[in-house]
C-alpha cells in the first residue's frame, strides 16, 4: 500500500506543500543570506524519501495479540501503531507495541545457525559459538534425532514452548512428536503462566480456558489479584474498555483486591488490600452476602421452593429446599461451607475489614450485569485453584455467565484442513514403539500430577534424579526456563549434560547453554497465524506478514521443524515434504474462511494477508434470564436445551456451573492426600488456607509484571528500561518497593541495598519505600536479573526473583506458586 | 490557521506510557529523552495511600517564556502552523536558557551523558551531523522545526507532531484518530492511547470536540500562574501537581 | 605625564616562572576540555536535561561579575574623581579585561555551537531576551575596557574622551551586569532565583569578588612585599581598599542573609528546600559563608585590617566563597524538580565532571596568564603622575598608615 502518496494525493498535496513553504519562508525571519553562515551539512530540510508501505502483523510482546500497521520505507521499518479495523487494537497500542522495531533491529541479535564450542555449560562459560551454514544445522540435529530414534530412546527428546501463537509454529510441536515418537514434544509454559484460572473454570463451568468478557456492557467490575492496568489480556484492549467503562453511562464501577499499590488499585473506586493467598476466603465472604442479603440471579441460580424462604447465616438449609436452576449443588454449598464464611470470618484471615466486604458485596451482588475476575495474583498459590473457583462462584450467582456484560468463552477459527493427515504418515515405531509406554518427562497426566495441563517447572529436576528418565535432546522455542522457572538454579544444573537446541532470535540464557542455535525471525520477519487468545468469545485469527525479509541469516521456526522433519528417516520425512513451507501450511489454513467468510470480507490467504484478520461476530450464544439461545444471524433467538448447554457452554459432568465439582470429585483420593482435603468434600468451592514457601520468612514477596515488562525480552530495550517502574522512579533499572515501616524495622533507609532471602537462595536489591503498600508485603516488578539477554540486559538490575521462588506448584492445576514465597530483608 | 490545542483527560488515562513510547519512536528520541513523560506521584499511606499520574508533552504556550529568552530566535512559535513552539536546529546554539525557563521541564539537551549504559549512540553511531542513526529512523525531517534527529549542541522538544498535523485538511476542527480520513496526521501520543484520554483538535474553533470537552470538562492548564497560557488542558481529578518534598523527608514524617 | 613605575616583581624572574606554570596548567586544562569536548561532546559534562546549568555557567558568572566589579573600581577614580584609588585603576581595568575574556572562553566551550552565536545572535535581535542584551553589554564592555585601557596606556587619564569612554564603560558594566542578574532575576518558574534586588546582589557581590582578586594579584605583583609599592599604593592598601572590601562583605553578607530568611520562611518548597536541603545541607557552603565571609568580615572590621597576610587570606578565601556561592547560586537554582515525582524523587543531584572542572581551570589560567603578561608588558602599577608625585617615595607600610 502506498500509505503516503495515496494520503498525501488524496486532497491535499499541492495545498499543504504550499503552505508549508510559505510558513518556511517566513521562519527565515526575512533575512536573506542565512545560508552561508552555517556549515551546508548541517542545515538540512526533508531528504527525499522512497515509498512507505504497511504492512500487517500482530504484536508478540504479550498474548494480547494486537494487530498492527508496520510501516516501511527504503526497507526500514520505523513506526508501529495499531491496525484501525482489527478488533483488539483498534488502532490502539500499549507502550510495548511501539517498541517492536527494536527487536528487529536489536543489535545483540543471532545473526544466524551456530554451534557450541566450548563444550562446558554455565553462567560464566563462554558458549563459543561459531557460525555454521542452516544446511549443517539441521543436519546435526536430525542426525541426532535419527541416532535416538534408532537406540529406541525417542522419547528422551522434548521439545518446549512458551509463547507459542498458532498452529504454525507451536502447534507444529504436536505432530513432529506424533510422527517422531516422542511423549514430550510439546511441553509448554503453561503451569509456569497461568493454569489456575483454567482450572478453576474447568472444574466450575467445563471449560479449561480464559473467559472472554463484554466490559462494554458491564455496570461493575470485581477485579481480584488481576493486573487489569498492567497486564491482563488482552492489555491494551482492555484499556481501551477501561476509558469506555469509565466515561459510558452509567460509569462502571470497579473494585480492586490486591496486595499491593498498582495503577489499577488507585484508579479503582475502591482498592481493598488483601492478604496473599487469601483471596478464596474473600469471595466465599462475598457469596455468603449475596445469598444471605437475597441478591443472587434467581433465573440462573434458582430459588428456594418456598419463595418466603432465605439464607440465614450459620444456618442450614433442607437438602431439597432448593431449586437449583444452572448452579449445581447450592444447598451442599451452603450448608457445607458458605453458611459460616461471614465478612467477619474473612476479615481475620484476610484483613480487609468486613464492612468493606460487605458494602463490596451489596453492589456486586446489586449492579448487573458484574463480573469477577481474577489471574496469577489469586491463583499463583498452593490453593490456587480453589480460590479461583471461589471467585468464579461469584459470577454464577450474580448470572454473568455467557450474559450480555458478562463473561464467556473464546470460540475457535474456521481454518480449512491441512494437505496431509499425521495417521497416514506414522511408521511402526511411531504408533507402537517402545516410547508409547514413557510417561511425559514432566509427570504431566501420571500420578504425581494427574490433573495439570503442562508441568513444564517439573523437567529440570525430574532429569537430574533420572525419575522418570534422562533427557537426551531438548529444543525450546519461545522459553526461557533457564532464568524464569522457579528455582532456576536447579535447571542451570541440570541442563549443562543435555544437548540444547535454542531457537530464539535473542541471547537468552537457555541460549548459553544450547549446543545449536536455530535462530527465528523476529516477529515482523515473519509468516504466522495467530488465532487469538480469549477476548470477546466470537472466532477471531489473525496473520502475520513479514514487514521485511530477514535482516539476518534467521529461520522461521514453523519452517525449522519442517525442515527437521525432512530429514527424519520413515515416511515423516514424507509428510512434511508434502506439507512443504509454513506459508503452504497457512494457505490450506486460510481456504477454510472460503466457506466462512469473516466480517471484513476475508475469504482466503491474500485478503487474510491484505487485512491481516479474519473474524465473524457476533458471539454464537447468549444466556438471557436465565435460559440459553443461539444467534441466528439475526438476533438470539433459538433456545437451547440442557444438552446442547453441556455441550458447547457448561461443559461439566452435570451440564450446570459446578460449586460442587464433579472435575474435582474424580480426584477426590489425590486432593484429600495432598491438600488434606477430606474427599467427600473435595469437589466443594471452599477455604483452604495456602501454604507460604520458603521457609521462615516473615515477609510476603510479589514480582508482578509491568506495562512495559514485553515477556522475556524487555530487559534489553532501552528505551523502555527508561521508562520501566514509574511507581518508584525506575529509570534504568527496578526497585524493591518496600514500606517505611517495614524498612526501618530493620535499619534499612530509602535507596539502600537490600538482600532478600528464602531457604533456596538470595538475592539483591535496592529498595525504594513506598508507603501505600501493605507493611508485610514486598514487590519487586519482575523484569531484571539477567544474566544473558544482550548488553542492556545483562548483569543490570536486582537479582533474579525466580532464584529465590521454591519450586512448589498447586496440586490440582499444577500452576507454580510464584506469589506464595515468603522471604526475610536484611541491608546488603 | 487552526490553533492546535491536546486534552488530556486523567480521569480516563491509565498511567500506561504508551503516549511516552509513541512519541518516542515517532521522533527517534533518545532514550530517556522523554518528550511526553508521564509523571506518578505517591502520598499518604496504607491502606488509604494513593498514586496519581500526569501525562506531559510540551505545553506549545500562548505565551511562551522559553520563546521570549531564547537569544537566537532559534525557539519560536509559528502562527502558521497552528502555534505550535519549534526550535530551528540551525540556528540554536545551544545556550539552554530556554530550558532553564521553561516551567514545564519540557526540553531536553540530548548532548548530554547517556542516561542508559550502553550509550545507544554508540551502537547506532551517526553517519551523518545528527546525534545517531538508528536504523529505524523516521524518514520525516525538517530541522528549521525540530524535525529528526537533532545535531550535537542543540535544544529538542516536542513538535506537537507537525510533521503529521501539518497535512491536517484546512479548516478541520479535530485530529480524531477514529477517523480513517486523518488518523495519519494525529499526533502519536494521541493516536496510540488506548482509553482515549488525549484529544487533539482546534482551540479556535468553538465546535472542536476539545473545546466542548474543555467547556463540559472544566478544563484546567497546568501551573496557570506561570502566565504560560498552555495549548494543552487536563480534565478531571488530578491536574494539581503536589508541591515538592523529597522522598526521604516524606516518608520519614 | 606617568610616573616612574616601582619594582614589579612579576616582571622578573617569579614573573617568568609563574608564567610557565600557568601556561602550562593553560594548556593542560583547555587541551584535556577541547579533547573531551571533541570526542564526547557536551556528555563529558555532568549537566542534564534537568539542571542544564552547572559549573561552567557558574564560573562563568564568576569571572563576568569579577570583571565587571574590577570596572567599577576602576570607575571610583576615573569617573567619581575617587583619586585614591588611581593606583589600582590601569590594573583594574586591565584585569577587569582578562577575566571577561576569561568568563567568555568557558562560556564559549559551554555552548553548543559558539561560532553560530556569532551571527544568529546579531542577525536575529531578540531583544525579549536578557540574555540578548547581557550579550550585547559585555560585548560592548569588553570594547570599552580596551578602548580605554588603551587610554591609559597612552597615559590619557584626564583627557575628555577617557573620561567620556570612563563613563560609557562604567554604564556598559552596570547594564552587562545588571542584565546578567536579570537573566536569573526574572525567571519566575524558578523561585530561588526570581528576585527583582537580583542586580543589586551582582553588583555588591561583584565588588566583593573584584577587590580579592584585585588585592591578591597586587599583592603578587610586588611579590607580597608592600615596600616595594608606590606609596600611594600603599596608602590605598592601608586605608580605603580594606575598608571597602570590609563594606562589600558586609554587603554580600546582609543580601545572603536577607536571600536566606525570606527564602527559608517562604513556604514555597521551591525555594526553602534549596535552602534547608541544598545550601545549608552543603559543608562547601556553609564553609564559605563562615570562613570565606563571614571571618574575613570580622577580621577586617578589627585593627588588623592592614595586614599584609590578613590581606591576601582574606582575598583569598573571599574569592572562593564568591565563587562557591556563584556555584551553589546557579545550581540552587534547579536542583528542585519542575515537577515533584517518582522519576526525581529527591533534589536532582550534580557535580562538575573532570571536563566541567578543567573549564574551570582553565579560566583561571588563563585570567592568571593574561595578568601575567598584562604585568609583564604593559605596566599595570601606572597611575597620574600628580598621584604618584604627591607620594613620597616608598617606604614601610606603617610609615604610610
Ligand atoms: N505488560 C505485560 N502484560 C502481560 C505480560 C507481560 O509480560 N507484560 N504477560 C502476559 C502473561 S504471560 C500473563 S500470564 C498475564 C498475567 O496477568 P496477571 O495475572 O494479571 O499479572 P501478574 O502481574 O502476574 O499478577 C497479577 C496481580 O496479582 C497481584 N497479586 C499477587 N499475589 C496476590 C494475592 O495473593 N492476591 C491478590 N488479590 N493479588 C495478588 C499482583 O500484585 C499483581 O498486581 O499477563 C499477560 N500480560
Ligand atoms: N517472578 C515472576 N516470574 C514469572 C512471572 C511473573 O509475573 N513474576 N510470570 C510468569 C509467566 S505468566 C510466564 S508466561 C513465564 C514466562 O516465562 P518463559 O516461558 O520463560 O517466557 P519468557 O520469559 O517470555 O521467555 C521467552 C524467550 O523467548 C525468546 N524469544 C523472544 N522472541 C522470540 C521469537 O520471536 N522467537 C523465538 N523462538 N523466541 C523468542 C526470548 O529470548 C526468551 O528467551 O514467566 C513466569 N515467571
Ligand atoms: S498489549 Fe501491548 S504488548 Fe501486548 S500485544 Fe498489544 S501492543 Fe503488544
Ligand atoms: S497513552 Fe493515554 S492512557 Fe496511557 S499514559 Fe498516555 S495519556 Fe495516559
Ligand atoms: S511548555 Fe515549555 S517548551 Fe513548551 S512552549 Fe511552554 S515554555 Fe516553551
Ligand atoms: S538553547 Fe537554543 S533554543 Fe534554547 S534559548 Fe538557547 S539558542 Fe534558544
Ligand atoms: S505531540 Fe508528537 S511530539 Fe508531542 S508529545 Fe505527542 S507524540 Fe510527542
Ligand atoms: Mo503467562
Amino acid at each position: 500500500m502506498k500509505l503516503f502518496q495515496t494520503l498525501i494525493n488524496r486532497r491535499r498535496f499541492l495545498q499543504s506543500s504550499a503552505a508549508v513553504g510559505a510558513s518556511a519562508g517566513a521562519v527565515a525571519t526575512g533575512i536573506t543570506g542565512l545560508k552561508g553562515f552555517s556549515p551546508v551539512s548541517e542545515a538540512r530540510a526533508q531528504a527525499p524519501r522512497g515509498e512507505t508501505t504497511i504492512t500487517k502483523n500482530v504484536c508478540a510482546q504479550c498474548p494480547a495479540r494486537c494487530g498492527i500497521d508496520v510501516y516501511t520505507t527504503d526497507g526500514r521499518v520505523h513506526a508501529i501503531y495499531g491496525t484501525s479495523d482489527n478488533p483488539i487494537s483498534n488502532g490502539k497500542l500499549c507502550p510495548k507495541g511501539h517498541l517492536g522495531s527494536y527487536f528487529l533491529y536489536d543489535p545483540d541479535r543471532f545473526k544466524g545457525p551456530m554451534k557450541r564450542t566450548n563444550p562446558n555449560k554455565g553462567r560464566d562459560e563462554d558458549p563459543g559459538f561459531v557460525p555454521i551454514s542452516w544446511e549443517e544445522a539441521l543436519d546435526t540435529v536430525a542426525e541426532r534425532l535419527n541416532d535416538l530414534r534408532r537406540r529406541g530412546e525417542s522419547h528422551r527428546f522434548s521439545m518446549f514452548y512458551g509463547r507459542g501463537w498458532g498452529s504454525s509454529d507451536a502447534g507444529i510441536q504436536y505432530p513432529f512428536g506424533e510422527l517422531y515418537g516422542t511423549p514430550n514434544a510439546a511441553i509448554g509454559h503453561s503451569s509456569m503462566c497461568a493454569d489456575g484460572s483454567k482450572k478453576a473454570k474447568q472444574a466450575t463451568d467445563g471449560n479449561s480456558s480464559y473467559s472472554s468478557y463484554d466490559y462494554r456492557n458491564a455496570n461493575y467490575l470485581l477485579i481480584i489479584g488481576a493486573s487489569f492496568l498492567e497486564a491482563f489480556r488482552p492489555y491494551n484492549n482492555v484499556m481501551q474498555m477501561w476509558g469506555h467503562m469509565r466515561t459510558k453511562s452509567p460509569k462502571t464501577r470497579v473494585t480492586t483486591v490486591d496486595v499491593r499499590m498498582s495503577p489499577t488499585m488507585a484508579a479503582s473506586d475502591r482498592a481493598l488490600y488483601i492478604k496473599p493467598g487469601t483471596d478464596g476466603a474473600f469471595a466465599l465472604a462475598i457469596a455468603h452476602v449475596i445469598l444471605t442479603e437475597g441478591l443472587w440471579d434467581r433465573e440462573f441460580v434458582g430459588d428456594f421452593t418456598n419463595p418466603n424462604r432465605q439464607f440465614v447465616g450459620g444456618r442450614r438449609i433442607p437438602a431439597n429446599s432448593f431449586n437449583e436452576k444452572w448452579v449445581h449443588g447450592l444447598a451442599d454449598w451452603w450448608n457445607e461451607e458458605l453458611l459460616e464464611r461471614t465478612p467477619e470470618w474473612a476479615e481475620e484471615i484476610t484483613g480487609i475489614n468486613a464492612e468493606d466486604i460487605r458494602r463490596t458485596a451489596i453492589e456486586f451482588g446489586s449492579t448487573r450485569p458484574a463480573v469477577a475476575l481474577f489471574e496469577r495474583g489469586a491463583t499463583g498459590h498452593s490453593n490456587g485453584t480453589y480460590n479461583g473457583m471461589a471467585i468464579h462462584s461469584l459470577n454464577a450467582l450474580v448470572g454473568s455467565l455467557f450474559a450480555e456484560g458478562g463473561i464467556g468463552y473464546q470460540v475457535a477459527p474456521s481454518y480449512g484442513a491441512l494437505p496431509v493427515e499425521v495417521s497416514d504418515y506414522m511408521d511402526d515405531y511411531a504408533k507402537n514403539g517402545a516410547w508409547k509406554d514413557q510417561p511425559r518427562i514432566d509427570m504431566k497426566g501420571t500420578d504425581r500430577w494427574p490433573m495439570v495441563g503442562n508441568m513444564m517447572q517439573e523437567c529440570a529436576i525430574n532429569h537430574l534424579n533420572a525419575d522418570p528418565y534422562t533427557l537426551d535432546t531438548a529444543m525450546f522455542y519461545y522459553t526461557n526456563p533457564i532464568w524464569s522457572a522457579p528455582n532456576p538454579q536447579v535447571w542451570e544444573e541440570a541442563l549443562k549434560n543435555v544437548f540444547i537446541i535454542d531457537t530464539s532470535p535473542f541471547p537468552g540464557e537457555t541460549a548459553m547453554y544450547a549446543d545449536i542455535v536455530l535462530p527465528d525471525c523476529t516477529y515482523l520477519e515473519r509468516t504466522q497465524d495467530v488465532p487469538t487468545y480469549p477476548f470477546e468469545g466470537w472466532p477471531m485469527a489473525e496473520l502475520r506478514t513479514p514487514a521485511v525479509e530477514p535482516i539476518h541469516d534467521t529461520k522461521m521456526y514453523g519452517d525449522v521443524i519442517i525442515e527437521l522433519g525432512k530429514r527424519i528417516d520413515g515416511p515423516m520425512g514424507d509428510y512434511y515434504r508434502e506439507l512443504g513451507s509454513v506459508e503452504n501450511y497457512i494457505r490450506h489454513l486460510a481456504a477454510g474462511f472460503a466457506d466462512d467468510p469473516g466480517d471484513n470480507g476475508v475469504d482466503g490467504f491474500e485478503s487474510w494477508k491484505e487485512k491481516g484478520v479474519w473474524y465473524k461476530k457476533p458471539y454464537k450464544w447468549r444466556q438471557i434470564r436465565g435460559e440459553f439461545y443461539e444467534w441466528d444471524g439475526q438476533r438470539y433467538s433459538r433456545q437451547m436445551s440442557a444438552e446442547e448447554v453441556q455441550e458447547h457452554l457448561l461443559k461439566t459432568p452435570s451440564g450446570k456451573f459446578e460449586v460442587r465439582s464433579g472435575f474435582l470429585e474424580e480426584h477426590a483420593a489425590y486432593i484429600e492426600e495432598e491438600l488434606g482435603i477430606p474427599r467427600e468434600r473435595a469437589g466443594l468451592v471452599q477455604w483452604v488456607a495456602p501454604v507460604y514457601t520458603g521457609g521462615d520468612g516473615d515477609l510476603h514477596f510479589i514480582t508482578p509484571k509491568t506495562p512495559l515488562h514485553a515477556e522475556g525480552r524487555g530487559a534489553n530495550i532501552p528505551q523502555q528500561m527508561m521508562v520501566h517502574q514509574p511507581i518508584v522512579g525506575g529509570r534504568n533499572t527496578v526497585y524493591l518497593e518496600v514500606h517505611p515501616e517495614t524498612a526501618k524495622a530493620r535499619g534499612i533507609n530509602n535507596g539502600d541495598r537490600v538482600r532478600i532471602s528464602s531457604d533456596i537462595g538470595s538475592i539483591e536489591a535496592e529498595c525504594r519505600f513506598v508507603a501505600s503498600h501493605r507493611p508485610d508485603t514486598l514487590v519487586l516488578p519482575f523484569e531484571y536479573g539477567h544474566w544473558a539477554q544482550g548488553r542492556w540486559a545483562k548483569g543490570r538490575g536486582p537479582g533474579n526473583s525466580s532464584e529465590i521462588t521454591a519450586n512448589i506448584s498447586d496440586p490440582i492445576s499444577g500452576l507454580a506458586s510464584y506469589y506464595t514465597g515468603k522471604v526475610k530483608l536484611e541491608r546488603a | 490557521m487552526a490553533k492546535w490545542g491536546m486534552v488530556i483527560d486523567l480521569d480516563k488515562c491509565t498511567g500506561c506510557q504508551a503516549c511516552t513510547t509513541a512519541c518516542s519512536m515517532e521522533n527517534n528520541t533518545l532514550p530517556g529523552e522523554t518528550w511526553q513523560d508521564v509523571l506518578y506521584y505517591n502520598a499518604g499511606e496504607y491502606p488509604s495511600g494513593q498514586m496519581k499520574w500526569l501525562p506531559r508533552p510540551c505545553m506549545q504556550c500562548e505565551n511562551p517564556s522559553c520563546v521570549h529568552v531564547c537569544p537566537t530566535r532559534a525557539t519560536y512559535k509559528d502562527p502558521d502552523a497552528g502555534g505550535i513552539v519549534f526550535v530551528d536546529w540551525n540556528k540554536c546554539i545551544g545556550c539552554k536558557y530556554c530550558m532553564i525557563a521553561c516551567p514545564y521541564g519540557v526540553r531536553f539537551y540530548a548532548d548530554e551523558k547517556p542516561l542508559i549504559e550502553p550509550d545507544i549512540r554508540d551502537v547506532f553511531p551517526s553517519d551523518n551531523a545528527q546525534l545517531w542513526s538508528p536504523p529505524y529512523q523516521n524518514p520525516e525531517e525538517d530541522w528549521r522545526r525540530g524535525i529528526g534527529i537533532q545535531p550535537k549542541g542543540v535544544v529538542s522538544k516536542c513538535t506537537f507532531c507537525y510533521h503529521k498535523v501539518k497535512h491536517a485538511p484546512e479548516g478541520i476542527a479535530d485530529l480524531d484518530e477514529d477517523n480513517p480520513d486523518v488518523k495519519e496526521y494525529v499526533p502519536a501520543c494521541v493516536r496510540t492511547c488506548a482509553p482515549k484520554a488525549r484529544y487533539f483538535g482546534d482551540l479556535d474553533n468553538p465546535e472542536s470536540q476539545v473545546n466542548q470537552l474543555i467547556g463540559d470538562k472544566h478544563g484546567v492548564r497546568l501551573k496557570d500562574h506561570t502566565g504560560n497560557k498552555p495549548q494543552v488542558y487536563y480534565l478531571g481529578a488530578g491536574a494539581g501537581v503536589p508541591a515538592f518534598t523529597p522522598a526521604d523527608k516524606e516518608n520519614n514524617a | 605625564m606617568t610616573a616612574q613605575t616601582h619594582k614589579n616583581a612579576l616582571q622578573g624572574p617569579l614573573g617568568w616562572g609563574l608564567l610557565v606554570i600557568a601556561g602550562v596548567v593553560l594548556l593542560v586544562s583547555l587541551g584535556y576540555a577541547i579533547s573531551q569536548i571533541m570526542a564526547h561532546g557536551h556528555t563529558s559534562f555532568n549537566t542534564s536535561s534537568v539542571l542544564p546549568w552547572g559549573q561552567p555557567i557558574a564560573t562563568y558568572v564568576f569571572f563576568a561579575l569579577a570583571s565587571s566589579g574590577l570596572g567599577l573600581l576602576a570607575a571610583l577614580p576615573l569617573v567619581f574623581g575617587f583619586k585614591q584609588y588611581y593606583p589600582v585603576a590601569k590594573r583594574c581595568i586591565f584585569l577587569a579585561f582578562a577575566l571577561l575574556i576569561s568568563g567568555m572562553s568557558v562560556l564559549a566551550l559551554e555552548l553548543g555551537h559558539v561560532f553560530r552565536m556569532l551571527w544568529v545572535i546579531p542577525m536575529n535581535l531578540q531583544v525579549q531576551s536578557a540574555m540578548f542584551w547581557m550579550g550585547l553589554f559585555y560585548a560592548l564592555d569588553l570594547i570599552f575596557l580596551l578602548w580605554k585601557f588603551s587610554k591609559l596606556q597612552g597615559g590619557h587619564w584626564d583627557s575628555k574622551t577617557a573620561k567620556q569612554v570612563g563613563i560609557a564603560s562604567f554604564i556598559g558594566v552596570l547594564l552587562a551586569s545588571g542584565n546578567l542578574a536579570l537573566i536569573f532575576g526574572m525567571m519566575s518558574m524558578r523561585p530561588f532565583w526570581f528576585d527583582a534586588l537580583m542586580p543589586v546582589y551582582f553588583y555588591i557581590t561583584a565588588i566583593t569578588s573584584a577587590i580579592a582578586v584585585l588585592l591578591f594579584l597586587t599583592y603578587l605583583a610586588y611579590g607580597f612585599k608592600r615596600e616595594r609599592m608606590p606609596s600611594a599604593l600603599q596608602a590605598l592598601l592601608t586605608g580605603a581598599l580594606p575598608k571597602l572590601f570590609a563594606t562589600s562583605i558586609g554587603l554580600t553578607l546582609l543580601f545572603i542573609l536577607v536571600r536566606a530568611i525570606t527564602g527559608l520562611y517562604s513556604n514555597n518548597p521551591e525555594i526553602s528546600i534549596v535552602w534547608t536541603d541544598y545550601l545549608f545541607d552543603s559543608g562547601v557552603y556553609i564553609a564559605a559563608l563562615l570562613i570565606g565571609l563571614l571571618l574575613p568580615f570580622v577580621v577586617l572590621l578589627s585593627k588588623l585590617r592592614n595586614g599584609i597576610g590578613i590581606q591576601v587570606l582574606a582575598a583569598l578565601l573571599v574569592t572562593f566563597a564568591i565563587f562557591a556561592e556563584r556555584f551553589y547560586f546557579v545550581v540552587g537554582g534547579q536542583v528542585v524538580p519542575l515537577f515533584k515525582g517518582t522519576w526525581v524523587p529527591n533534589l536532582i543531584s550534580y557535580s562538575p565532571s573532570a571536563t566541567e572542572w578543567s573549564l574551570t581551570v582553565f579560566g583561571f589560567s588563563l585570567c592568571l596568564v593574561l595578568y601575567l603578561l598584562g604585568e609583564k608588558f604593559l605596566h599595570l602599577g601606572d597611575m597620574p603622575s600628580h598621584i604618584a608625585n604627591k607620594s613620597a617615595q616608598p617606604g614601610t607600610a606603617e610609615a604610610a598608615a
